[in-house]
């Protein structure tokens, strides 16, 4: 019944330039393979490291962009799952474990914690979930500087008996990070993810239209925990050294949030730029500024929010849209509107 | 109530009328009494297992997600109500067949944000229609619409009836009400006052009382008359 008409106008949808649809595919796999082909043109160990951290920040930036950007539920405890998962990593990794299988668990684990952590935390609603869960990330560090088995606050070092190869950690790191994406775009344009951007919009709504958002909340949360938490592991084992004031403290809970935040909330190559940018620039900051480089992160933050909401991505799309129509919105009534739509559409996440 | 009718519901402000929508639809719960659907007890069900149960609502007061576009809106009722569709490209084209029947199609790639009061309105049948209802419940859907627009909506309902969905309809303006209901119950302080044919409940003293206090002024006994 009717069928060519909607069909029509869907693909119609869905097309507004066959070359730009598919430079926009092409492209993430280009940026791969020029990724994988790197360490082959002789960089440095300290460049070759930096890359490394980097996909680490970039993986656990896309983890929390799930729950916050996604859906709408700002974390303030993502060290937690950064955290478990580089103690689920560092413990089995120097019980002799074989280190990817050690990457699964430190998914695994953290994908536990964030559902039970969930159960009462997702109960809350905005701000008051925000609370909630720099309250749970606070008890776990705690716990964790008085933990035996992990050697509390002293820390735990990680006796790994294979030879040290920093090309390894590389391809590790960059493969964790690709998942990371994939999985994002995955989620971004299934049932799922439509499920999520319809509950970061209006709960009440969604919940009208078929939605249960408790679990759809409670799933998400268990997946952002699963990438946090492997980029955790990734982490351990090339640090090989790893302490709670470190994994677990609050401030990293505020650099995994901020990064989505300065690339662009709620979209995936937001998030991806703002851990590529926070990679490189991090360890400049707190080198150059130990003392107040927290506070220039929180003077971005104000920056960003009140500047620009939608992050380095919103703004590029700005310049981007600007630079492609020169002269156009005199006498085209319909060109505020249209641009209205594009803001607020990038805002609503996909 | 009887099934693929419009059966609706009017009362003076105040009358519990929403409330009396938002248990059945399960957003709120009754502190007293039992809500059934086709024999089944479905009090206290969470409003997304109604929705499977083929129990669907509009809102009053819109409610559209203001940053999606119309379409995409009335996806998220494709996937996620009874039809329950998994891929992404049948519930865009279930979606757009539900547009269509409620006159939007070609505001589809529109954000629901930036579409008139009368589209949002009528936005929100097409989700609700998309969640694929046995039972829909219209909550003062022709609230703030042109007298040409009320023609159009209460024309669209007559024919999601004749398509086998029962309505239970709650409007502010009498006449709306009488034009397309088969049934109509009155309420008053949460209480039943009267129910019957729009034709007998018109004619009914307790009912004339109630809208229009004992002296019934000139102006509002005409337009119920």
């Amino acid at each position: 019944m009717g069928e060519e008409a909607p069909a029509g106008m869907s693909t119609a949808v869905i097309a507004p330039s066959r070359l730009e649809a598919r430079a926009r595919a092409g492209l993430p796999w280009l940026l791969l393979a020029v990724l994988a082909l790197l360490p082959t043109a002789g960089l440095t160990p300290n460049i070759v490291r930096l890359l490394f951290i980097t996909f680490v920040w970039v993986t656990s930036s896309l983890g929390w962009n799930l729950l916050g950007g996604f859906t709408g539920q700002v974390s303030f405890g993502f060290a937690v799952f950064y955290g478990l998962g580089a103690y689920t990593a560092a413990l089995m990794i120097d019980r002799g474990v074989n280190p990817y299988l050690s990457f699964v668990a430190a998914g695994l684990v953290p994908a536990v914690a964030a559902f039970l952590i969930g159960l009462p935390t997702f109960r809350l609603r905005g701000p008051y979930f925000a609370i909630a869960t720099i309250g749970v990330s606070e008890a776990t560090r705690v716990i964790m500087n008085n933990l035996a088995i992990t050697g509390g606050a002293s820390g735990f070092r990680i006796m790994e008996h294979r030879p040290f190869r920093q090309v390894e950690h590389y391809y590790t790191a960059l493969g964790v990070a690709a998942l990371a994406v994939a999985a994002s775009f995955l989620i971004a344009h299934s049932k799922f993810g439509m499920g999520l951007r319809a509950i970061k919009q209006d709960e009440e709504a969604a919940a009208d239209l078929g939605v249960n958002p408790y679990a759809y909340k409670l799933a998400i949360h268990a997946v952002a925990a699963a990438l946090t938490g492997i980029a955790g592991g990734v982490f351990a084992r090339y640090a090989a050294f790893i302490y709670p004031q470190g994994v677990f403290a609050f401030q990293t809970s505020v650099y995994i949030l901020l990064m989505p935040v300065i690339g662009g909330i709620g979209t995936v190559w937001g998030a991806v730029l703002g851990g590529v940018i926070f990679g490189i620039v991090e360890e400049q900051l707190v080198a150059s500024f130990p003392q107040i480089h927290l506070l220039l992160y929180g003077g971005l933050l104000i920056l960003i929010i009140l500047a620009e909401p939608d992050g380095l991505v919103g703004l590029l799309g700005k310049l981007f849209r600007r630079l492609r129509t020169p002269r156009r919105n005199d006498g085209d009534t319909n060109s505020g509107g249209r641009k209205a739509d594009q803001v607020l559409r990038r805002a609503g996440g996909g | 109530m009887p099934e693929q009718r419009i059966y609706g519901f009017i009362g003076p402000n105040g009358a519990g009328k929403t409330t009396l929508f938002s248990m059945i639809a399960g957003s709120l719960q009754p502190s007293a009494g039992r809500i059934r659907s086709r024999g089944r007890d479905v009090t206290g069900s969470r409003p997304f297992s109604l929705v499977k149960s083929g129990i669907a609502r509009t809102h009053q007061i819109v409610c559209p997600f203001r940053a999606m576009t119309v379409l995409e809106n009335v996806q998220v009722a494709s996937h996620f109500g009874r039809k329950n569709i998994t891929r992404t490209a049948a519930a865009r084209e279930h979606a757009m067949q539900m547009l269509a029947k409620v006159g939007l199609e070609n505001r589809a790639d529109a954000l629901a944000a930036n579409i008139s009061l009368g589209d949002q309105k009528r936005l929100e049948l097409a989700r609700a229609l998309a969640t694929d209802p046995e039972l829909l419940l219209c909550d003062e859907i022709c609230g703030g619409l042109s007298p040409t627009e009320t023609r159009a909506m209460l024309d669209l309902l007559r024919q999601i009836r004749r398509q086998g969905t029962t309505i239970m309809y709650v409007e502010h303006d009498v006449k709306a009400i009488m034009a397309v209901c088969d049934r109509v119950m009155v309420l008053n302080y949460g209480q039943k006052l009267a129910e019957g044919e729009p034709q007998e409940i018109q004619n009914d003293p307790a009912v004339i009382e109630a809208y229009l206090g004992k002296a019934g002024s000139e102006k509002k006994g005409s337009r119920v008359a």
